[in-house]
């Protein structure tokens, strides 16, 4: 009995021993199933079940202000063969079969995509040289629907269809430098879309499933994630004066030999741009039609010398001052040589002129304008420029943006302490030329400048909304005594008669600058401008002229028509009165 | 679970102190008898059951068959529905687009000039108020109005487009615009469409 119960005893003993080594042996092994190695096999596991297709989300459109459409996604097709099963097929025509031949077939697809058939054959035979059971080869892609449509009547069985997403610009140039453009794979490279690309762009989704048998979704396991498409980046340019401008400018370009040019056209009480034209214009949906150096905005990218068009921003500060008025005197010389050293020329030959500031203005004379402006300290002058939004990049934020060049008053050598009262010895951009002369006819109250309005989403609201505080500059008696010696310079100065817009008031000043030749000298080329603004009794709209070296007509009768013009078809489109009241008549000279 | 418990178990028997539990179990199970076939026979089959029982099964069979029928032919509509929406979506984008090219400023400015449209660059107004009369009313003129040029400001969304009476737009660049100003192109088809529809 003692014996039979010890023998049991070492039995139980083993077995359970036994159970627990294997007990053990399992539980380290589940363990390291499901805990050590747990994410890499289920994602192992995951991706031998689980399938899934990516949800593309559409990119928002490019809005012009009144909402139509300067850049939109649209669906494009691909049709691509399985040279493998390319041969001949059977048609049903009227109720009878007929057979098709391989020829007649890619006669057929070439006459809907543009090539011709034995290029098409050629596709097929090339994919079947490099692999005898190619099942894949591209035919044509960026199809259009009608296109696709008729090769879908073809009922060829060896082809297939798949959708990419595309760009088009309806409008092709018409802001084209605005609104930039997007590369092969539809990412941003330019303007808006660049600077906007986080509004415009979507958010893919995704649809994942488990796939049994035969890779058909099996029930209950389809997980979507819908995409999020983009918004709309709506912009404050008005199509029409974008495209008129566009158009005069690159007429009178052409007509007078210009390299390059913009036509800046503001809103006075906003700051917002109503246009911006370019010449050379780029077409967004025809990239490679433009040279590579035009397809950027000049406008707030290049900066250049602006020369006389800046003599207003030095007037406006002096009266600020209150150390000058419009009717102080000066007597001025064609060369003026002040104590400092520096040494400062009309740009003809004149005898001494006597002349009030009104007339330096109308003269547009440097050496008078350099008495005045040493009223005023430099660093005074440069706290101006400051105040004007001279010295830093616009709020636009346009991409490769340029904040204009300008020294510190403190390293002004003497030439450049003069030069500056003149427009010279320091850059700037087209954008920021326009928004000095918004501050001024916006009585001396600058507003930023704004491009967008903001990024439209589908359920209605705006975001992104730019901040439209204006800021105090000088007073608006100051700004108002600038904006009545503009209207001099419309009305007596030498180009008076080529920028007439009949029946309506403007103010003006013309500008014509030497250009660096980047050796610190000048070159023999000019910038002609105009900048201005229009009605000059109650100023709604500020129009900038500039035009790169003109070699048919060196100086600021150039851009005079296109002032004009563009000037008289904002005035027109926008429905503004003509003027009632009669221009202001300030003495020139004593 | 052997030798040790067994005996431990037949302890009791053996001194005979659990013997009478067995005995008043006894009555009780009495109670419990088999049941003999002769009492099943006795009850004659009803057919009515069978018959419901059997119509039953039939009609669930034949509703079950039905109503998938009735399903799959509802999915293949739902499909083909389907089918129609996403053609006539990609219509409307089509044709949205169209429209958007037709009414660039391009096409529609070197339309107007093909047409004999002139510019007017000198604005008038009546003043509704008083009825004053604003500007000076000057006839336009295609000397005074700005030539509209198709390749000044390109598109190469509409370069293919034909101009109404069937003109090129290229053809009909600034060049030309004097010719249209005197022999004004009449409308034939309605609208001009994309040669594409």
């Amino acid at each position: 009995m003692v014996r039979h119960t010890k023998t049991t005893r070492r039995r139980l003993a083993f077995t359970i021993v036994a159970v627990s080594i294997v007990m053990t042996l399992f539980v380290m092994r589940l363990v390291d199933i499901q805990v050590v190695r747990a994410s890499a096999l289920s994602a192992e596991s995951l991706e031998k079940t689980e399938t899934g297709d990516t949800i593309l989300a559409t990119r928002g459109s490019i809005l012009a202000s009144d909402g139509s459409v300067l850049a939109e996604a649209v669906m494009r097709y691909t049709v691509q063969v399985s040279p493998k099963d390319a041969g001949e097929f059977e048609r049903d025509v009227d109720g009878t079969e007929q057979t098709i031949t391989l020829d007649q077939a890619t006669n057929e697809i070439g006459a809907i995509v543009g090539k011709a058939g034995p290029e098409v054959l050629a596709l097929i035979t090339d994919a079947l040289a490099a692999d005898k059971d190619s099942l894949y080869a591209l035919i044509a892609k960026n199809l259009t629907l009608d296109q696709l449509r008729a090769l879908k009547a073809l009922e060829i069985p060896w082809t297939t269809f798949s959708e990419s997403p595309s760009r088009v610009y309806p409008n092709g140039a018409v802001a084209g430098n605005i609104v930039g453009f997007v590369g092969e794979e539809g990412e941003a490279q330019a303007g808006v879309e660049l600077m906007d690309d986080s509004c415009l762009a979507g958010e893919n989704g995704r649809t994942t499933y488990e796939k049994g048998s035969g890779g058909l979704p099996l029930p209950g396991t389809t997980v979507t994630q819908s995409a999020k498409d983009g918004g709309d980046v709506v912009l404050t340019i008005d199509k029409d004066i974008q495209w008129f401008s566009q158009q005069s400018l690159a007429a009178q370009a052409q007509a007078v030999g210009a390299s390059w040019g913009i036509v800046t056209v503001m809103e006075v009480s906003t700051g917002k741009l109503l246009a911006v034209a370019e010449y050379p214009a780029v077409d967004p949906g025809n990239v490679s039609a433009t040279a590579a150096e035009d397809r950027g905005s000049r406008a707030f990218a290049a900066p250049f010398e602006p020369g006389s068009t800046y003599k207003s921003l030095t007037a406006a500060a002096l009266i600020d001052q209150g150390v000058v008025s419009p009717n102080s005197q000066v007597v001025a010389p064609f060369r003026y040589l002040p104590s400092n050293g520096a040494d400062i020329n009309d740009s003809e030959f004149h005898d001494d002129m006597n002349l009030t500031l009104s007339g330096v203005m109308v003269q547009s004379s440097n050496t008078g304008m350099s008495q005045f402006g040493e009223k005023l300290d430099a660093d005074t002058r440069y706290a101006y420029f400051q105040k004007f939004g001279q010295l830093q990049k616009s709020e636009v934020g346009f991409p490769s943006e340029s904040g204009g060049i300008m020294a510190d008053a403190a390293d002004w050598d003497n030439q450049t302490t003069y030069a500056t009262m003149f427009g010279q010895g320091f850059s700037t951009t087209a954008i920021q030329g326009a928004s000095l002369y918004q501050t001024i006819a916006n009585g001396g109250v600058r507003m930023p400048v704004q491009l967008v309005e903001g990024c439209k989403h589908a359920d209605g609201t705006v975001t992104d909304v730019p901040d439209a505080t204006g800021t105090r500059v000088v007073s608006a008696d100051a700004a108002k005594q600038v904006s009545d010696m503009l209207e001099m310079v419309d009305q007596e100065s030498w180009v008076a008669a080529n920028v007439d817009v009949p029946g309506y008031r403007v103010a003006m000043k013309t500008g014509t600058a030497q250009q660096p030749d980047g050796e610190g000298g000048y070159s023999s080329s000019y910038l002609v401008s105009m900048a201005g603004f229009a009605p000059a009794e109650a100023p709604q709209f500020v129009v900038s002229v500039n035009l790169a070296d003109p070699v048919k007509m060196n100086s600021s009768a150039a851009v005079a028509p296109i002032f004009r013009d563009v000037t008289t078809q904002v005035l027109k489109s926008r429905g503004v009165q003509p003027s009632t009241e009669p221009a202001p008549n300030l003495p020139l000279d004593f | 679970m052997s030798g040790a418990t067994a005996a431990l178990d037949l302890a009791p028997d053996r001194f005979g102190r659990a013997k009478p539990r067995p005995e008043r179990l006894a009555p009780e199970r009495r109670h419990i008898r088999a049941v003999l076939p002769g009492a099943l026979a006795k009850t004659r089959p009803r057919p009515l059951y069978a018959v419901i029982v059997v119509g039953a099964v039939i009609a669930i069979v034949s509703g079950q068959l039905l109503l998938s029928v009735g399903l799959s032919q509802g999915a293949y509509q739902i499909q083909q529905l389907e089918g129609q929406q996403v053609e006539l979506g990609r219509t409307s984008a089509a044709l949205a687009e169209d429209l958007d090219r037709l009414a660039s400023p391009q096409y529609l400015a070197v339309n107007a000039q093909a047409l004999g449209m002139v510019g007017n660059s000198l604005p008038s107004y009546l003043r509704l108020s008083d009825g004053a009369v604003l500007g000076t009313p000057t006839p336009a003129a295609a000397s005074t109005s700005p030539i509209f040029g198709a390749t000044l400001v390109p598109n190469a969304q509409t370069a293919t487009i034909p101009l109404v009476g069937g003109q090129n737009p290229a053809a009909a660049d600034g060049a030309s615009s004097p010719d249209a100003g005197t022999t004004p192109v009449p409308l034939q088809d309605g609208l001009p469409s994309p040669t594409t529809r």
